[in-house]
């Protein structure tokens, strides 16, 4: 690293304890390193100093003139809870867990009787035709309930963003 | 109290567009700056800027709120300056030093030392900082003015933050030769 490039890094704050203890010594001590420092230092103090150039005084009404002939935008960004993403990703690593835990435990590791684990789950469900065709019917009105809720909420969002313009 | 831009773009997204304005005048005059730097004339800027406060408009909903809007409205200042410059066939190059040197020459020949201001001081800074690149310009403008940390700079030239910090030693060292040769050595005048 060079002299000036030390010195910007030590004006600008950027380098370690050592090297600006380095730099105050030589800046102390040494006249041509004073002499870049100052030289640098003084272009740093100028541009922290300079004023921003100002546009017109119309600009704000200019910029607002042409925003209005805009679409109004609106955020894509859709919030996602990251702790029901958390549950989620819990859920399934805790059931795929379980499930090589009970296959592992029913595992049997010697080679003549190797067999591979079986779950026995016994379904005795005795349900005539009446109850099947009732149950059939709460299933298709719930959801035609909830397929109404969601067309209501998206008709809403759509009025008030065209009311929004 | 001021509203954070966090929160003037949130009500912005919610409806109220008219807010835009205030975000417009909080930004203004960086984005101007920025853009003259690119476009070497009001009029120019002028337009440049405007245009990219429409585009920030257009774009507010795809703006990510975990980052700074002026890092993401400079970015879109710095596209936007280089779109125009390539339509404009400007070449990227420092403009032809010999005749802005040329220029120069003739104002400092009428230039009284003893009457010697910041204000004229922040004139004649302008004015280097007009002879450099397009790059090293915005780089010294959006470090020193635009309150953007290298790695923020970095993000809006689209470049590596070590190449940031190379390049902006160097434009400053350029800067320092041009305000050297306009102000013969006198540099340290600059700040009395």
């Amino acid at each position: 690293m060079n002299v000036e490039d030390q010195i910007w890094d030590y004006i600008d704050g950027v380098c370690s304890d050592t090297q600006k203890q380095e730099i105050e010594t030589k800046i102390a001590n040494d006249i041509s390193f004073r002499k870049v420092y100052e030289e640098l230092k003084a272009i740093h103090t100028l541009m922290d100093a300079t004023d921003l150039d100002e546009p017109s005084m119309s600009f704000t009404r200019n910029v607002m003139e042409q925003v209005n002939l805009e679409i109004a935008p609106i955020s894509l960004k859709t919030k996602v809870d990251n702790r029901i993403i958390y549950s989620i990703a819990a859920f399934f690593i805790l059931s795929m867990l379980s499930i090589l835990i009970y296959a592992l435990a029913n595992t049997s590791f010697s080679t003549s009787d190797f067999k591979m684990p079986s779950i026995n789950v016994k379904v005795d469900l005795d349900i005539d035709a009446s109850t099947k065709r009732i149950g059939l019917q709460i299933f298709f009105f719930v959801d035609i309930i909830l397929g109404l809720v969601y067309l209501d909420k998206f008709l809403r969002k759509k009025m008030q963003v065209k009311s929004g313009l | 109290m001021q509203q954070t831009d966090i929160a003037l773009i949130t009500e912005v997204l919610n409806g109220n567009t008219s807010v835009y304005a205030d975000l417009v005048k909080r930004h203004q005059r960086f984005v101007f700056t920025l853009a003259i730097r690119f476009a070497k004339n009001r009029e120019d800027a002028e337009e440049i800027a405007q245009d990219c406060f429409v585009k920030a408009y257009r774009a507010l909903g795809t703006f990510k709120q975990n980052a700074k809007f002026s890092t993401w409205l400079y970015t879109i200042t710095y596209t936007t300056a280089m779109t125009f410059l390539r339509k404009k066939r400007l070449s990227m190059q420092s403009i032809d030093e010999e005749e802005s040197l040329v220029q120069l020459q003739n104002h400092i020949s009428d230039y009284d030392a003893d009457a010697f201001d910041k204000k004229s001081a922040h004139i004649y800074l302008n004015q280097a900082i007009d002879m450099l690149s397009p790059d090293d310009a915005s780089i010294i403008t959006l470090f020193y003015k635009g309150e953007q940390s290298l790695e923020e700079i970095a993000l809006v030239l689209n470049m590596e933050s070590k190449t940031i910090k190379v390049k902006l030693h160097r434009a400053r060292l350029r800067l320092k030769e041009k305000i050297q040769y306009l102000l013969k050595d006198e540099v340290k005048d600059l700040i009395r």
